[in-house]
């Protein structure tokens, strides 16, 4: 051990002793450390140090796979966040768009027939028969869907529903 | 020595996870910190124990390494690893005491067994106490000043240099006497 740090040994005892005393101080301590210096502890064994640079590298493994994982773990949790969010908002855009519950959409109902009639005083007659039809099946789905609730009446419904088909085809024979 | 431009790049390779830095920090700190070790306990198998742990828990905690004095930082480590070995020898003694007060009645001062060499140094710093002891082995091993000595104990300076020169002289004495 020959190599000690550089500090002013007789500079920091003279702060606290007197000039002999200090002297003495830094006498003692060098002599002191002399003696260790001629009784050196031994070596560690070379098997012993290759034994630790193992176990750093084993650790070191286990540290890169423990970090892997977390970030692996992040990201996994970022992508379900997005998709989350994403699915989440998807649905409240499509659901704005959407009819409600009960609510018929015309135009769906409407044969392509009319649209594409050029004899518009007739199609205006048929379209306001139509309509009214429409609008009375309406009435009767939301009273049916309101008694439904209370615990009434699925061949109802798919009566009302041939009804509505028969409507439409019989609109079409004329 | 290692210079301080060298030994940051390899704490700097230790902190990336090279493991190749870290053999050159076993390398340059083995046998220092070996020898602190075996100065405190007087045994080899404990030491190697010890040095062991020491190098597991500088992977552990090379994060917690903000700058400054590095042997500092690595000797706070192995100061508290043997003070955690003293407390587990304390708790183990204290189950076995009666075998204990048995077997000490007989055997007086260090021994020589389980991977245990006695030289006239080890057998003399026996005879001190132990905050003396490990006061003498941190100042010489670590190679530290006054200074940051104190600061690692959380005394101030006054009290490092007077307990280091009280315990050098009296080592001084017993070796000679």
């Amino acid at each position: 051990m020959e190599e000690r740090n550089q500090e002013n040994l007789r500079e920091l005892f003279e702060k606290f002793f007197d000039a002999e005393q200090a002297e003495s101080c830094l006498d003692d301590i060098q002599k002191a450390e002399q003696i260790l210096r001629e009784h050196p502890a031994p070596e560690p064994d070379d098997t012993l140090i290759a034994n630790i640079k193992a176990e750093i590298a084993m650790r070191l493994q286990a540290k890169r796979a423990r970090h892997f994982r977390q970030v692996f773990y992040e990201v996994m949790g970022a992508a379900a966040a997005i998709i989350f969010i994403a699915a989440v908002s998807l649905q409240l855009f499509v659901e704005k768009d959407a009819p409600k519950p009960g609510e018929v959409v015309y135009a769906s109902l409407i044969p392509a027939a009319i649209w594409d009639s050029d004899d518009i005083t007739t199609a205006d007659e048929d379209l306001a028969v139509f309509t009214a039809q429409i609008e009375q099946i309406e009435d009767e789905v939301i009273t049916l869907q309101s008694s439904e609730k209370a615990g009434n009446g699925d061949s109802t419904l798919a009566e009302l529903e041939m009804e509505l088909m028969e409507i439409n085809s019989d609109f079409w024979k004329g | 020595m290692t210079k301080s431009y060298e030994l940051a790049r390899i704490i700097a390779g230790c902190k990336g996870g090279d493991a190749q830095c870290y053999s050159q920090i076993v390398d340059i700190y083995s046998s220092r910190c070996y020898g602190y070790f075996y100065r405190l306990t007087g045994n080899s198998d404990i030491s190697d124990e010890l040095l062991s742990e020491l190098f597991v828990k500088l992977v552990e905690k090379i994060g917690s390494y903000k700058g400054g004095s590095f042997e500092s930082w690595l000797f706070k480590i192995a100061s508290n690893i043997f003070h955690d070995h003293l407390r587990s020898k304390q708790r183990r003694k204290k189950l076995i005491e009666t075998q204990i007060i048995e077997f000490e009645s007989e055997t007086i001062g260090p021994k020589k067994s389980d991977g245990e060499l006695t030289d006239k140094l080890q057998i003399q710093l026996a005879r001190l106490d132990e905050d003396t002891r490990e006061l003498i082995m941190l100042r010489f091993y670590s190679q530290l000043g006054f200074k940051e000595i104190a600061q690692m104990r959380s005394e101030p300076i006054g009290t490092t240099l007077a307990k280091t020169h009280r315990a050098l002289k009296k080592l001084r004495e017993f070796m000679e006497g």
